[in-house]
């Protein structure tokens, strides 16, 4: 359903063009070492594209196109009246939940995984491609660099599962989805100020964005998928308590739209 | 309104969240119930440690009632490189393989710093800068430090070097640090001059490892500045790990190795021989720089720590004072500025 | 497990209210709809019945009162009734991004017990059922009004159901359309279907019910048969008489409450213990020239704005 819709194709098309603009960018004028992190690396090998690509969207577009996703989720079907219909067939209020976290929770994978592959491909078109250098100064395969850039992958689609689960509650409280959508977003936003914020270090590796920058533990060796239990765990909790705020909102909810 | 049994998981998910926050790292922290010792016997324990071959993360946070000045982009230059050690948090990585190959590894956000050694081959590794340098070290020049720079272990050895009548030691108890059970061994200054009011050495009853670190500052509650390991294991680590071979594309150098042993990359840099006065905790250093110090700051950070005091500039953090006069002296230790100044004199 | 298949109601509501804020919307509302009938929900627009039909179905929760759908209470036993319950509620809900087949393929999808095999054919019977068959392909967004309610009809009739919850079906519809949902609410209730339609319209409820319920301001004014609605209306008398005045008092003193309809007609609704004879004899006897005299039963619409105190489409 969710990949039904236009606007869906329309987000992954947007979020794809991110790695083709940072290539081109980069093909027309050499950065050198200034610039996003492995920006500079891009001209020597375009695999890099994936990276920077991810590293400038973490911040706004991922958690944009998530917002919107989920907090269309509920109240999407509440504004164009389906919602009703839906638990009338009847759907079920909880499996009606959980069938929209999980699309949501696709979409995420979807988006990380437009990026890298784009990344990919489009590094692979316009700059040589070659054994990937990690942070460490090692260097790794083709092999080792698809099997790392999946768990990226795997690790961005995770960070923004506490966001679906937050847009999702919000989606719960409202009929109009714009608002959810901006609710949701503002949300992301803030956290990051938050997270910037010295004074509020104590609630720091509380916030669902906690651990979005911390990918780059994956391309260090030896492999530390340390932050990504962290994170791991970071998000379910969210998902956890978002999750159940939703379910008891929305099994409690007068549907009257 | 009567509140549905529906919102009951949205009650219960928090508690949960909150309640395995919390026990998680008190299960991790549980009294090991180790058998009690005397400092001697803690310091035997050191002593007689052959463990010399493991891996961990090692941890480093400061609480100097300094304002964090990472955002402000030092590290480029020696000053603001040691203000950006002091004022924020670290963590590296490190893997050590008997005395003579050992890897540290900085880990930053985006990017990373390494230190390999591999005997006499010593390789340092900035990713965000790509470059390389290669270092040489001399054959076996007197002795070999036993751990690897900035580790708990030297920062122990250091400590353990000054205790005399200066310092009471005591093992305050026993904990668990990065999973290992501990003695804690707690020094204090026998003197009031010093901005140390105690600090502790948490040693792996086990192993006799040093694992952590903790200096507290006179008047405040939190430590001023740790550094201990988060995670230890004791397996060898692979011997890959200390063969380094320059990425393509790096900038490649060689430097020839000053009078000292290759120093962490980040660490003031060594000037002309320094001036030692008081003693004990309350030893002040002095070192004379030449020319106006603060004129030579170029990214304004200075300005912004130091407060004008007679003579000069000065930098009071909880922990340790910091004297630039006029004449171009740097005067260090862990003592209010006023002793600065009156040493200065 | 299926809906008990012997209970004699196929809705059953006991002291339903509802209240919004300090509104009550609904109002100690009980409703009893035999199986098999054709039920007409009647009232003025406001009146409580969207509010009463989303409780029925269980998309809003009571404040007090109980709901047995098919015999089974709801919601609490929701998942087992509403797969036999086809429902139009307030209007039609779909996807405007998705084709009229498509959006029946998902609301089907959306009930568990529903056979993906048959699902297919389901749909095209539902479409072909509803006249729409010609536009199943196009998006619904293209759809006029009328289109999406009978896509709505359609959806509630994916499969067999064994109660349909019509909200104002023939909203939206032209005369051709209107009547065309009256003929299938009647052959569904030939197959044995018990259809509740809900209308703010007397006529459409006249035209197509066998039984009947009135509200009011959130409140249960009336209930039963058609033809016991219609009986229950009272006669009013006509006198046709130049001598307007006289006839009047004459009339008033019997405990008539006479109104001038014409020139010289007067018309007086008759109460209990005055039988038309009576008020003829003392119209005679006060020397009033009676021309004509005539009784006739009050209309379904006369009753029906005498149960809810206003006219038609009052909103609020």
């Amino acid at each position: 359903m969710l990949f039904g819709r236009r606007r869906t194709w329309a987000m992954l098309a947007a979020l794809a063009l991110v790695p083709v603009l940072v290539a081109v960018a980069v093909r027309i004028e050499d950065p050198g070492r200034d610039g996003p992190p492995f920006l500079g690396s891009i001209t020597s090998n375009g695999l890099f594209v994936s990276l920077t690509a991810m590293t400038v969207s973490i911040p706004l577009f991922l958690p944009l196109t998530v917002g919107v996703v989920a907090g269309d989720t509920i109240a999407g079907e509440a504004s164009l009246g389906t919602l009703r219909y839906l638990l009338v067939a009847p759907a079920g209020r909880l499996r009606l939940l959980a069938v929209k976290m999980a699309g949501a929770a696709a979409f995420c994978l979807a988006a990380a995984t437009t990026i890298a592959l784009t990344g990919a491909l489009v590094g692979a078109a316009l700059f040589p491609v070659g054994p990937v250098t990690l942070l460490s100064g090692d260097t790794v395969g083709l092999g080792g660099y698809a099997v790392r850039l999946g768990l990226l992958v795997l690790y961005v689609a995770l960070s923004l599962l506490g966001l679906s689960a937050v847009g999702l509650f919000i989606s719960t409280l409202t009929t109009v989805p714009v608002g959810a959508m901006a609710a949701t977003v503002v949300l992301a936003g803030a956290a990051q100020v938050l997270g910037q914020l010295p004074q509020l270090e104590v609630i720091h590796p509380w916030l669902f964005s906690a651990h979005w920058l911390g990918f780059a533990d994956l391309l260090r060796s030896p492999l530390d998928l340390g932050s990504l239990g962290e994170n791991a765990l970071l998000q379910l909790a969210y998902l956890a308590v978002f999750g159940s705020l939703a379910y008891g909102r929305f099994t409690t909810k007068d549907v009257l739209s | 309104m009567r509140l549905s049994r529906r919102w009951i998981p949205a009650l219960v998910a928090p508690v949960v969240v909150a309640a395995g926050a919390v026990t998680v790292p008190m299960v991790a922290d549980a009294d090991p119930g180790l058998p009690a010792r005397t400092p001697q016997q803690v310091l035997e324990l050191v002593a007689t440690s052959t463990e010399d071959s493991f891996s961990g993360t090692v941890e480093q946070t400061s609480d100097l009632g300094l304002p964090d000045l990472s955002g402000l982009g030092g590290g480029e230059d020696g000053a603001g490189a040691a203000v950006e050690l002091l004022t924020s948090s670290h963590t590296a990585r490190v893997h050590v393989d008997g005395p003579e190959r050992s890897r540290v590894q900085l880990l930053e956000q985006m990017s990373q710093r390494d230190l390999v050694r591999n005997g006499e081959d010593v390789w340092v590794y900035d990713s965000s800068e790509q470059t390389a340098v290669h270092t040489t070290l001399p054959e076996h020049e007197g002795h070999e430090p036993a751990q690897p720079e900035g580790t708990p272990a030297e920062l122990a050895e250091q400590l353990l070097a000054g205790v005399d009548e200066t310092t009471e030691v005591t093992v305050s108890g026993t904990d668990t640090v990065a999973g290992r059970p501990v003695y804690q061994l707690r020094l204090d200054p026998r003197t009031d001059a010093t901005l140390v009011d105690f600090a502790t050495l948490a040693v792996d009853a086990g192993t006799g490892l040093p694992l952590e670190v903790r200096v507290h500052a006179v008047g405040q509650q939190a430590p001023a500045f740790v550094v201990g390991f988060t995670e230890l294991d004791l397996d060898t680590p692979d011997a890959s790990l200390f063969e380094f071979t320059p990425p393509p594309g790096a900038e490649v150098g060689e430097q020839e190795l000053p009078d000292h042993d290759g120093r962490d990359p980040g660490e003031l840099p060594e000037g002309p021989r320094p001036e030692v006065s008081g003693e004990g905790w309350a030893t002040v250093v002095e070192l004379p720089v030449g020319g106006d110090v603060a004129a030579a700051d170029k990214s304004g950070m200075l300005e912004q720590l130091t407060r004008p005091v007679e003579g000069g500039r000065a930098l009071q953090t909880s922990l340790v004072s910091v004297l630039l006069t006029d004449d171009g002296r740097v005067l260090a230790g862990a003592v209010p500025v006023e002793q600065l100044a009156a040493a200065a004199r | 497990m299926t809906p008990q298949v012997g209970a004699p109601l196929a809705v059953e509501t006991r002291g339903l209210s509802k209240v919004f804020g300090s509104q009550r919307a609904v109002d100690d509302v009980s409703l009893q709809v035999p199986r098999g009938s054709v039920f007409g929900f009647l009232g003025p627009n406001g009146s409580g019945k969207t509010t009463t039909i989303r409780i029925l179905l269980g998309l809003a929760a009571a404040t007090e009162g109980e709901v047995r759908l098919l015999g089974e209470p709801m919601p609490g036993r929701g998942a087992v009734v509403l797969p036999h319950v086809g429902a139009l509620v307030e209007g039609p809900g779909f996807y405007p991004f998705l084709s009229g087949r498509d959006n029946l393929r998902r609301l089907d999808a959306a009930d568990p017990t529903t056979t993906p095999r048959t699902r297919r054919t389901r749909v095209e019977e539902a479409l072909e059922r509803v006249g729409l068959s010609h536009a199943a392909a196009k998006k619904v967004h293209a759809y006029s009004l009328g289109m999406k309610q009978r896509l709505g009809l359609a959806n509630a009739l994916l499969r067999p159901r064994q109660l349909l919850v019509l909200d104002e079906p023939t909203n939206g519809l032209d005369p051709q359309g209107t009547r065309e949902v009256r003929h299938l609410v009647r052959s569904l209730s030939e197959d044995g279907t018990t259809v509740f339609v809900s209308s703010h319209l007397l006529g459409e409820i006249e035209q197509m019910c066998d039984s009947t319920a009135v509200m009011s301001a959130g409140r249960l004014v009336w209930q039963g048969g058609m033809e016991a609605l219609r009986a229950e209306g009272r006669a009013r008398v006509r006198v046709r008489t130049p001598d307007v005045a006289e006839a009047r008092a004459c009339l008033a003193g019997l405990g008539l409450e006479p109104d001038l309809e014409g020139p010289a007609l007067l018309a007086a609704p008759l109460v209990d213990g005055v039988a038309t004879e009576q008020a003829v004899a003392a119209l005679v006897a006060a020397g009033v020239r009676v021309r004509g005299v005539e009784v006739s039963g009050e209309t379904l619409e006369d009753r029906y704005v005498a149960l809810t105190g206003e006219g038609f489409d009052v909103a609020g």
